[in-house]
């Protein structure tokens, strides 16, 4: 396209030289050469740099959906639909391809353990109501443009009560027989996660239990089933839930610590996140991190941590004993104690 | 409903509160109710409930991945000369809480016009590299492709500086291996990813050619 400009331009100047050429006026025509050569250059080197600046921006690669979670909960028989919105960010017009990838596992984060070439019989619930766009063929975005993609779930009368996890994902496509350097041609994927469960009644009974609560960081010494810690070094909690069940549940509930009355001392909101079918997720506070709790100098005697997570679904609870005591302040008065003695000890006589 | 519960004890952040509720009483009853949870009537009418997005965040932007170049061109490679290539990986989690970036090349480098190829690296001899272990690979001696990766959300235990180097998982018989991962909000992570390739004496001759894809995939 670039050359066929490049050539017309060149004709034209040719044409114009013939004309001047033609009229015979010698000083015109070498006006008109120098002009043409000029223009020529010119436009040579504009046409250069966009040449160069456009093949930059081909290399490149950018792409956002929304949303990134879709969870459904959906009776047999029913249809439904859901826009995801794709966004190419480049200036360049790309083709993509949209697929479906299931998924059972995952790990402590939430993060799907993929399987590019994994598959299941359930894939066939899902389809693209678009006209123009189909699972699994490419599709072109304009440069900076976006598409949107309905995806339509039709969940059969007869489809098995259960959990369907997915991962949607969009790839770009690229035909790799016409790479013609010596390297690698780069494939790039955005994904977004499917959240389905198929069932008749609202909240499916899941099974939840709460493992490996314990302390990670605090000077804490552990004794049968007590931990005893310094009351005035902060402590660091670790803790996770495993869904034994066949659906999908949330980990809302609360971290507590409670006094030797049973008055709570301490509470933080757990992060509610999904916590998928056979899988064990980590539990963390609501700002995304490791629960904690700084104790005072008044904070003296048993204590006990609990977490509790109470859902639509499922509930569960854990808890360990921990007996706060001033062994920092005790070690420091000992110091203290021997530092005095020797300094004040009478002097020993011959 | 969102709301934040706070005391000077404790803060709690809770995704829903009710509209109404509480303990209601009077000589002749005494009641428990709840007025505003909505889904089990949307279920039970509709059929269906669909929530897109994440409830603890509240924005609604996409999830985003940029990758600065498609087109890792290594030109002539010289024998015993490493030759390095960077693209520039950014991801932004938008509405979603946590995200990884994943990698996996369809077959080791290739000859175009036959099967042989640059094998995957094993690194330095000292310490072999796998797919999930950076080694460092710094002998010359050693030939191969890998990659290293430095920035942002990168595991830098593993990849303890830029002579630490992974060989890529192949996709007809391994999981995709981790470059980046993050769990919570994400704001333009970047990570740079180094390749390197070095070849020996006895390399045939031609242009080898594979195919890498990351793949960026939110949390849920």
């Amino acid at each position: 396209m670039t050359s066929t400009k490049l050539n017309s331009i060149i004709h034209l100047l040719t044409s114009s030289l013939r004309g001047a050429t033609r009229r015979g006026n010698p000083s015109l025509l070498d006006r008109h050469a120098t002009l043409a050569m000029t223009i020529v250059f010119l436009c040579f080197c504009v046409f250069e740099f966009f040449i160069s600046v456009s093949s930059v921006h081909a290399a490149g690669y950018g792409l956002s959906i929304y949303p990134p979670l879709l969870q459904v909960q959906v009776k047999p028989g029913k249809t439904l639909t859901q826009v995801f919105k794709i966004d190419n960010l480049t200036g360049d017009d790309k083709f993509f391809v949209a697929r479906l990838v299931p998924f059972t596992q995952a790990d402590l984060f939430g993060n799907p353990v993929i399987n590019l070439q994994s598959t299941a019989p359930w894939l066939s619930y899902f389809s693209l109501a678009n006209s123009s766009v189909k699972l699994g063929e490419p599709f072109l975005i304009k440069g900076n443009a976006s598409e949107q993609l309905v995806l339509s779930l039709s969940v059969p009368e007869n489809a098995p009560i259960e959990d369907l996890y997915a991962t949607l994902l969009v790839s770009t496509y690229a035909n790799t027989s016409g790479v013609g350097y010596q390297g690698s041609l780069v494939n790039a994927t955005t994904g977004a996660n499917l959240l389905i469960t198929i069932s008749s009644e609202a909240f499916p009974a899941t099974l939840l239990h709460l493992e490996d609560l314990s302390i990670t960081q605090g000077l804490v010494f552990h004794i049968g089933p007590y931990y005893l810690a310094d009351n005035l070094t902060p402590l660091s909690f670790t803790a996770s839930v495993l869904n034994t069940g066949d659906f999908r549940a949330e980990t809302k509930g609360l971290f507590r610590i409670t006094d030797r009355h049973g008055q709570p001392v301490y509470l933080e909101g757990i992060l509610p996140v999904n916590v998928v079918a056979k899988t064990q997720r980590a539990l963390l506070n609501d700002s995304g991190q490791a629960f904690s709790f700084s104790p005072h100098l008044g904070t003296l005697g048993p204590h006990q941590v609990s977490l509790a997570i109470k859902t639509d679904n499922a509930n569960t609870e854990n808890s360990l004993n921990l007996i706060f005591l001033p062994l920092k302040l005790t070690a420091g008065l000992i110091l203290a104690l021997i530092f005095l003695f020797t300094i004040f000890s009478p002097p020993k006589t011959a | 409903m969102a709301d934040t519960l706070t005391s000077p004890a404790f803060e709690i952040k809770m995704s829903t509160i009710n509209i109404t509720g509480g303990n209601k009483s009077s000589s002749s009853y005494k009641l428990t109710d709840t007025v505003g949870q909505t889904f089990q009537g949307q279920f039970d009418s509709a059929g269906y409930v669909i929530k897109a997005g994440f409830q603890y965040i509240y924005t609604l932007t996409p999830f985003t991945f940029t990758i600065s170049n498609l087109d890792l061109n290594f030109g002539s490679l010289v024998t015993g000369t490493p030759s390095l290539l960077t693209n520039l990986l950014t991801v932004t989690t938008g509405s979603a809480y946590g995200y990884t970036v994943k990698v996996i090349e369809d077959h080791p480098l290739r000859l175009i016009t036959g099967s042989i190829t640059i094998p995957d690296t094993a690194c330095d001899l000292a310490s072999p590299c796998t797919q999930t272990d950076a080694t460092p690979w710094t002998d010359n001696a050693r030939y191969g492709f890998g990659y290293n990766i430095q920035g942002d959300d990168v595991e830098t235990a593993d990849f303890v500086d830029n002579t630490y180097f992974r060989p890529f998982p192949i996709q007809t018989t391994d999981l995709p291996a981790t470059v980046m991962t993050r769990s919570g909000v994400a704001t333009a992570s970047a990570a740079t990813v180094t390749y390197k390739i070095n070849i020996s004496g006895n390399q045939a001759a031609g242009t080898y050619q594979n195919n890498l894809q990351y793949i960026a995939i939110p949390s849920f």
